[in-house]
């Protein structure tokens, strides 16, 4: 393995890798125009998308950055556990088959906000969910555009921000040209381009990182002391812990003690210094890490850590708002639950690798835990482990994927952001939505801009978390209950909207909670789920369903042949 | 697949589109048309939902276990850790790899008992017009 490598003088990567994607979104986004005449055409591709290629769509759409790169960034920091986390991801997908796709299908209705007013005849409900569809869509469009800038600044040394204008550029031309037809091709097409970008160098790196790296990988042991000179670029500022003072290689101390890093510092650590902790993680490599159960905030409750996560993913994919209009595309319920059930199988072929290169980038990698930025991991590793043109090569292909994850996860919700704005809060023309969409990616570029210390995986749970909260019980109870009223509908959504933003919230800018508590707050699914579904039964026990509310309901089981 | 191209428009489009022009002056009357079943279907449709509904709930059940069920068998025995297979802790495979192929398995389980309802009762009706007294006679 090479020693301390330059970093920041390779643009040529970047340029090689990030073009094409770009290209080959746009041009199929163009070449979608052709046939678009509707509102219907550009939302929903006229229905007439086959399964297979639906679900190519769905899982293209689906495999942001947060299963891209989020994943492994989460295992070399967290530990073995963070594979949790696409175990929930894919079980969605089964929640999703059984409970909604065929019945959410038959209703006709082109997006949740549509459906919630077809069920339950209420524009104010219409409205609110429009609003959670936008703070769902704000919370998983940020994490996309701010790994793109932190990944394109890692391989080519671009500044931060430019990755994240270029996202937002190329996403939002794109969906203004093609609208969802375009989307529909782009996606399935991402989903083969991501599959393969990722598998390949998996495996390529398998090989390559040698049979001691493969045994340290299995075997592993705390990260301790630098095993050669490490540089380490700050990019967001750190704390830490420095346990003796170090000498650095370019002759300055870094004193004993705890330690503010300025954001943009870069250090070379001398081999064989002790490394210092970073505030309140333990390092990579521990007994904790090697448990394969998600320990949360560093509670000491796994086993409660794990199921917050699991109900948060699982429970959340079905209120997805991007997902659950791609279910729209298809003919009818029948292929709609095709849709669902080839999608768990895409999936989870995909998710057998993040671990690969999680416990790979643990052994060859592990200083990025230092700065905060493990998120990186899987396009930094065949740089770490091959500094010949092998190396520089699968970094162009997996930077090339994570920007296809980016891209593709990226059209999708702004799409249903812009519609959310454009159809459900102030109906308009086609027009007035191609418009929006710029709007929108323009807030979305702000905000991930003072992002850039927030991990993708964990921002994206938030955004499940608040869906499984809002959308899952309004979806079940309304497909499958039909005692449901408006204000028990309404009342349920408030209140799993209020009780998880407030628990984001809460963690985001609130001092640290310790014990239990705060995994409770930094994942609130396992209570503000049950609290929201059973504020909708109260509520709607204490009143009286509408007469055609039974009618309404079992419309959404009736097959049409 | 249906190959015609068709324009679709749903009921809440239209709505929205009739609520955009009330809003730039006119007042058409926006009517919600109540959903209407013919009471044959509504019959139909509440044999499908009882079926669909039990099956769904089997299938819950049994994510819920293969999902919920997999912390606590490994929390309960960390002697896993320490197994290996193929080198690799046994633990960690029960986590990144068991899981794929049984949600796909259960998911395609789930796919055909889904389908197989829907195809179900055509036959029983058949079976109830041309025969009404065989069904008393097996049971």
């Amino acid at each position: 393995m090479g020693a301390a490598r330059a970093r920041g003088g390779r643009p040529v990567i970047a340029v090689l890798a990030v073009l094409p994607v770009v290209l080959a979104t746009v041009l199929i986004g163009v070449r979608g125009v052709v046939a678009m005449r509707s509102s219907s055409d550009f939302l929903v591709a006229s229905r007439r998308v086959s399964p297979l290629l639906n679900s190519a769509a769905v899982s293209g759409e689906y495999l942001s950055a947060a299963s891209f790169l989020g994943v492994a960034g989460l295992v070399v920091k967290d530990g073995i556990g963070a594979l949790w986390y696409p175990v929930g991801f894919t079980a969605g997908y089964i929640a999703m088959l059984v409970l909604v796709a065929a019945p959410m299908r038959r209703s006709g209705a082109l997006t949740v906000p549509d459906f919630a007013e077809a069920r339950l005849a209420s524009s104010a409900l219409r409205k609110l969910s429009a609003v959670v569809v936008l703070v769902i869509g704000f919370l998983y469009l940020v994490p996309q555009f701010r790994t793109a800038g932190l990944v394109l600044s890692v391989v080519s040394g671009a500044p931060y921000w430019v990755g994240v204008v270029l996202s937002g550029v190329v996403v939002s031309t794109t969906l203004a040209l093609g609208g969802m037809r375009a989307a529909t091709y782009v996606q399935a097409f991402q989903f083969c381009l991501k599959l393969v970008l990722f598998i390949v160098p998996a495996i390529w790196l398998l090989t390559a990182v040698g049979p001691a790296a493969r045994h340290e990988a299995v075997n592993p042991v705390p990260y301790t002391v630098f095993e050669r000179d490490t540089p380490v670029d700050f990019r967001v500022g750190a704390l830490l812990n420095v346990p003796t003072d170090i000498a650095l290689t370019d002759g300055t101390v870094l004193p004993a003690g705890e330690q503010t890093i300025a954001p943009g510092t870069r250090m070379v650590f001398p081999a064989g210094a002790q490394v210092p902790q970073v505030d309140g993680k333990r390092p990579p490599g521990g007994p904790e890490w090697q448990r394969p159960l998600l320990d949360l905030q560093g509670a000491g409750h796994a086993v409660l850590g794990t199921l917050a996560v699991l109900i948060a993913t699982m429970l959340g994919t079905m209120g997805l708002p991007h997902v659950i209009v791609r279910f729209h595309t298809s003919p009818d319920g029948r292929s709609a639950r095709r849709t669902a059930a080839m999608t768990v199988a895409l999936l989870g072929a995909f998710y057998l690798f993040p671990g690969v290169y999680g416990v790979l980038g643990r052994v060859a990698v592990p200083q990025l835990y230092l700065s905060g930025t493990t998120d990186t991991v899987v396009v930094a590793l065949p740089g770490a482990v091959d500094t010949g043109p092998a190396g520089t090569l699968f970094t162009a292909l997996l930077t090339a994927g994570a920007f296809a994850a980016c891209f593709a996860t990226s059209l999708g919700l702004l799409l249903v952001v812009a519609g959310a704005l454009s159809h459900d809060l102030a109906p308009g023309t086609l027009r007035q939505l191609r418009v929006t969409v710029f709007g929108a990616a323009g807030v979305v570029v702000l905000l991930a801009l003072p992002a850039i210390g927030l991990d993708a995986g964990v921002l994206v749970t938030w955004g499940f978390t608040v869906a499984a909260s809002t959308f899952c019980p309004l979806l079940v109870l309304g497909i499958w209950w039909s005692r449901l009223t408006r204000t028990g509908a309404l009342a349920g959504v408030v209140v799993g909207l209020v009780a998880s933003s407030a628990a984001i919230a809460v963690t985001l800018f609130a001092p640290p909670v310790g014990g239990w508590p705060a995994i409770l707050v930094a994942q609130p699914a396992p209570w503000s789920v049950p609290l929201a579904f059973l504020t909708m039964v109260a509520v709607s026990l204490r009143g009286q369903p509408p007469a055609w509310s039974t009618a309404a309901m079992l419309r959404l089981h009736l097959p049409i042949r | 697949m249906v190959k015609r191209r068709v324009a679709v428009m749903s009921p809440q489009t239209r709505l929205a589109h009739a609520r955009q022009s009330r809003w730039a002056g006119r007042r058409p009357a926006v009517t919600w048309q109540r959903p209407q079943l013919d009471p044959a279907a509504a019959e139909r449709a509440v044999i499908f939902y009882h079926r669909q509904r039990s099956r769904a709930i089997t299938a819950l059940v049994l994510l819920f276990a293969l999902l919920f069920g997999l912390p606590l068998v490994l929390a309960a025995l960390p002697g896993l850790d320490t197994v290996r297979l193929f080198g690799i802790p046994l633990s960690w495979l029960m986590l990144a790899v068991l899981p794929y192929p049984a949600m796909v398995v259960l998911a395609r389980w789930q796919l055909h008992r889904a389908e197989a309802v829907e195809r179900l009762p055509k036959r029983a009706e058949t079976v109830e017009w041309v025969r009404p007294g065989r069904a008393e006679v097996d049971r």
